[in-house]
């Protein structure tokens, strides 16, 4: 007995000085990291973004050189994170205690993170550099505030519009300039572009559920979907939401959930998209897709115009959604990263981002300029511009702090409603009921 | 406790040569700890460490960055009383165990029993029903999701050809489910090929016997082949019904953006605790949710366990 104890004991001394080296070669490893200075003495802060496509990745590194060069105190290092990750990691350093100085982020869930202590308070900044929170469009300033206070810094965004093709437009008779300026003409006009083959379409002109869902017609309705921010609560069941979805649901019963099925089973990337392919006449997207048509549908004569309002004259309301820059808790360095966010936030920062990514972009300035930019095409100006004036009636719908895994319960219900197997009504007074239920859990 | 007691007579015998720091016994003891420690140390490191925090996160709100202090059974309150979420995956989960654990069983013995047979070409297909098995992960998926495809999809235009309209497989939420467990029996290879090794070891001379006493095909079959394989069968059954349980990947990949498909029905119980904790990093409802899922598996097999005896047949045992 006594011999197994004294190999154990020795093993346990073993593994413990085994456990030491780690130890000790990670906070040497830590400490190099850590250190404020690099060789020529500046404080080098750490950029994470999931930005790491062909496209996206030369633009921001761009950026970060153009700051770079531009002062000599700070030097930003850029680090790559694939989407699926980026979330996750930043979690998990931020509980490590050992965060990036700056992150790209949700915009939907800056008030969820600071709830739980996961940025940065950016109000003692904003206090010294006032004119910075005026730089953005109202509605994205507001999604990055918590309790009135700014946690992050809006970076881009993205706004829905109705393209059409006016070719096939004046095939069937229809004004080439005048796109449908409400719900009811969407319909007429799409069945009228309808072109039939037996029981099935080899055209439709407007598909609904197709990139856009039922959602975004209720925000278009009202301006308001399944939350209302000033009350707290929701309101998934209220009128305007429950025609929103009718309508849209007598739509989409109109060519019925098999025959949808199966031409949606055609569409594919790039040339084979439904809308560059010849598949749908009228399709409504982020604006970003005038790349798609510029790269593989050069010959598509097509139009852009905002969302058709419920009834005339009424508002044209879009969705749009976005990432913010933020300093991660517990960021080594934040006023280094405060300056490096007033940068990518600043006029010429964001209208590289918007004129090389074709993006839209938080900077309302730069919005303005990008549309002007001479690199952009003539479509390219058109689309920019209609898609600049369109933020300013894009609304964006951060998640609720009391609820927010909602969606997961929403979803399933309109897709009931789909199916046919509940009416409009019921399907949302469920998810209403669902959804205070998880509200309550939440308190 | 022998060697124990060999080293102690050993040491009580007089013994005057130089005093080694180790003995031989003691040096073999360490070097052996020193060979297993990889792997205590990963165990200790890597999975009963957090396993021991899981439980421990299971009472309290844990949400990695903000919080995390002790609430009790609140997670595991909230999860039968209020997240109708968890009865559906649940019911999602039992439901895909249910029916595909005894069809791929029954199907790889059956498959196995025909691979058996001595005809020409049994290795080419022996092989050929064995390479889905070599196949995994998301590949296969993306290539069933193509195969299951509505219009274009192979499944759904060879049953034209016998004049079916094939269901929309995986969009009508009526289908999802046996369409994943159509796609799960494309790979019995596995299975099939642990049969097929074990009818392989059963004794021709049973047979025999069988044969003079004048016993047909079927009351071969299920005196003498089947008896012979309930080991292996009984094996099969308790690793499928806990994979079958911890099904995650499929419907995380075959459904949208991995939210459990049409009108959730392929949210199985895995890919809810998915969400919980990786999508609204709720860790701590995770992580209770986690250990309920351990307990059932742990019960079933228990279950499992407790009724083998009444069925399964070891060679050499005497039937009671």
């Amino acid at each position: 007995m006594k011999a197994a104890t004294k190999s154990i004991k020795l093993l346990l001394s073993l593994i413990l000085s085994l456990t030491l080296l780690l130890t000790a070669c990670s906070s040497n490893g830590g400490q190099g990291a850590d250190s404020d200075k690099n060789s020529e003495g500046k404080v080098v802060i750490d950029f994470w973004t999931f930005w790491g496509s062909e496209i996206r990745r030369p633009v921001i590194e761009k950026i970060i050189q153009d700051f770079n060069n531009s002062q000599d105190k700070i030097e930003v290092k850029h680090t790559y994170l694939p989407f699926g990750d980026i979330w996750t990691k930043n979690l998990a350093s931020i509980a490590a205690g050992k965060p990036a100085d700056v992150i790209i982020n949700d915009i939907n869930q800056v008030a969820h993170r600071a709830q739980n202590n996961q940025n940065t308070n950016l109000s003692k900044y904003m206090e010294k550099d006032p004119e910075v929170k005026d730089r953005f469009f109202p509605e994205l300033y507001k999604a990055s505030l918590y309790k009135g206070e700014p946690y992050a810094l809006p970076f881009n965004t993205d706004t829905r519009m109705l393209f059409y093709n006016k070719d096939m437009f004046k095939e069937v008779g229809l004004d080439p300039n005048k796109p449908p300026a409400t719900w009811e003409e969407l319909e007429e006009y799409g069945k009228k572009l309808d072109i039939k083959n037996g029981k099935n379409y080899d055209r439709i002109g407007y598909l609904p559920n197709y990139k856009m869902g039922a959602e975004v017609w209720m925000i278009n309705a009202d301006g308001k979907s399944y939350w209302d921010y000033k009350k707290e609560k929701p309101i998934i069941d209220d009128p305007s939401n429950i025609e929103a979805l009718t309508w849209f649901k007598d739509y989409y019963d109109y060519y019925g959930s098999n025959v949808i099925n199966k031409f949606q089973a055609e569409f594919g990337e790039e040339t084979a998209d439904p809308f560059i392919s010849g598949k749908l006449a009228m399709t409504t997207e982020t604006t970003n897709f005038f790349t798609k048509i510029r790269d593989y549908g050069e010959d598509i004569n097509f139009g852009i115009a905002p969302l058709p309002a419920k009834e005339p004259g009424k508002s044209q309301t879009s969705w749009g959604g976005g990432f913010v820059a933020e300093i991660p808790k517990g960021a080594e360095h934040p006023d280094e990263a405060w300056e490096f966010l007033k940068y990518l936030t600043d006029v010429q920062a964001q209208e590289h981002w918007a004129v090389k990514g074709f993006d839209n972009v938080a900077n309302i300035e730069a919005s303005k300029k990008a549309a002007e930019n001479p690199e952009f095409s003539e479509d390219g100006k058109m689309v920019y511009t209609a898609s600049v004036k369109n933020l300013e009636e894009t609304i964006i719908t951060p998640v609720p702090l009391q609820a927010p895994d909602f969606t997961n319960l929403i979803n399933p219900e309109l897709e009931k409603v789909l199916l046919g197997k509940q009416s409009p009504k019921e399907g949302l007074k469920k998810a209403q009921r669902a959804v205070e239920q998880l509200v309550k859990n939440n308190k | 406790m022998q060697t124990n007691l060999q080293k102690n007579i050993k040491r009580q015998a007089p013994n005057k040569k130089p005093k080694r720091l180790f003995s031989m016994n003691q040096k073999e003891e360490f070097q052996g700890y020193i060979f297993i420690a990889p792997w205590v140390i990963g165990f200790l490191i890597f999975t009963a460490g957090p396993l021991l925090f899981s439980l421990y996160g299971s009472f309290t709100n844990f949400n990695i960055t903000s919080s995390l202090s002790f609430i009790g059974l609140d997670n595991y309150k909230r999860m039968f009383t209020n997240d109708g979420l968890m009865w559906t995956s649940l019911w999602n989960t039992l439901y895909y165990v249910a029916i595909s654990v005894p069809l791929t069983t029954a199907g790889a013995v059956l498959l196995a029993v025909l691979l058996n047979q001595n005809v020409p070409g049994t290795r080419l297909f022996r092989t050929i029903y064995y390479l889905p098995a070599v196949l995994s992960g998301v590949g296969v998926y993306l290539l069933w999701m193509q195969l299951l495809s509505p219009s274009s999809g192979l499944v759904n235009t060879l049953l034209s050809w016998v004049g079916i309209e094939g269901p929309s497989w995986l969009s009508d939420p009526a289908w999802t489910k046996p369409a994943l467990i159509f796609m799960k029996l494309w790979s019995l290879g596995g299975g099939m090929l642990l049969y097929l090794a074990s009818l392989q070891g059963v004794s021709k001379s049973l047979y025999e016997a069988a044969e003079i006493d004048g016993a047909n095909v079927f009351r071969k079959f299920f005196h003498i082949t089947l008896p012979m394989i309930t080991p292996i069968i009984f094996f099969d059954l308790v690793t499928s019904f806990i994979g079958g349980f911890q099904i995650f990947q499929e419907a995380y990949v075959m459904s949208d953006s991995g939210n459990g498909g049409p009108a959730n029905s392929l949210l199985f119980y895995n890919l809810h605790m998915w969400n919980k904790a990786f999508e609204v990093f709720d860790m701590g409802y995770a992580m209770a949710m986690s250990w309920i899922l351990f307990i059932i598996i742990l019960v079933l097999t228990v279950i499992n366990l407790k009724l083998a005896p009444r069925w399964v047949h070891y060679d050499g045992e005497d039937r009671k």
